[in-house]
């Protein structure tokens, strides 16, 4: 009885690491693509300049908006990374967004026009994704017991 | 109860993902209507074009008998707004 609790407080040690570090890395992946897009939105002003996306002015619109709500994201993460228990809406909703990212590449792939420039890259990226929003679903660390808001007379 | 539901969602999407064709559907259908193609257009090569016309860049109407007679090169491509 004994050794099982041992062993079921071991694995969510593991597990409450592995969220951690599942959140760092994607965290941090997701801030430095957030500020390439940021950043490419103002080389594309400079006069002259190339732009670094295959992509005409409202592209880079809206890739730089992109590229602030990934920061935003990767800074969530990074904070569910500190805190799990506490963060643990966050990779419920980051795996949402995995799906969403990876079902619009599988239908791009399926279509056809991003085959000639991307070749299989969509449907690996939609598969990675899979697995990593399926990694979240199960390293999700455990709700915490509601503590309840404070009564008048504790806050007092 | 979620998790699972999750779960199977999830791998419902990666099953599908690996279930893709190997080729996508643009690819396939254009390969597969220009091989169709094939045999119909060769019956035309020597005789002279249907009659077509176009709407060049400025939206004027180009008939494809006004310009019998002078050297012409048609192409067509598909246009991919990148």
């Amino acid at each position: 009885m004994r050794r099982s609790r041992g062993r079921r407080k071991l694995v969510a040690m593991h597990r409450a690491t592995s969220f951690r570090w599942l959140c760092r890395v994607l965290g941090a992946v997701w801030i430095m693509l957030g500020l390439v897009l940021f950043v490419s939105f103002f080389a594309y002003q400079r006069p002259g300049s190339q732009a670094l996306l295959p992509t005409g002015p409202w592209g880079h619109y809206f890739a730089a908006m992109a590229g602030c709500a990934l920061v935003a994201w990767g800074g969530t993460l990074f904070a569910a990374a500190r805190e799990p228990a506490l963060g643990r809406g966050v990779g419920t909703a980051t795996a949402v967004g995995l799906v969403g990212m990876a079902l619009y590449r599988m239908a791009g792939w399926v279509v056809g026009d991003y085959y000639a420039v991307a070749g299989d890259t969509l449907r690996v990226e939609a598969g990675i994704f899979l697995l990593i929003a399926l990694a979240l679903v199960w390293l999700r660390p455990p709700r915490l017991p509601s503590l309840g808001s404070p009564t008048s007379e504790e806050v007092a | 109860m979620l998790r699972g539901l999750a779960t199977a969602v999830i791998l419902l999407f990666f099953a599908l993902d690996l279930a893709l064709p190997a080729t996508p559907v643009g690819v396939r259908g254009h390969e597969a209507r220009v091989r169709a193609a094939v045999p119909q257009a060769s019956t035309w090569l020597g005789h002279p074009l249907p009659s077509l016309s176009f709407e060049d860049l400025q939206g004027r109407e180009v008939h494809l008998a006004d310009l019998r007679g002078h050297p012409l090169l048609v192409t067509f491509e598909r246009s991919v707004d990148w």
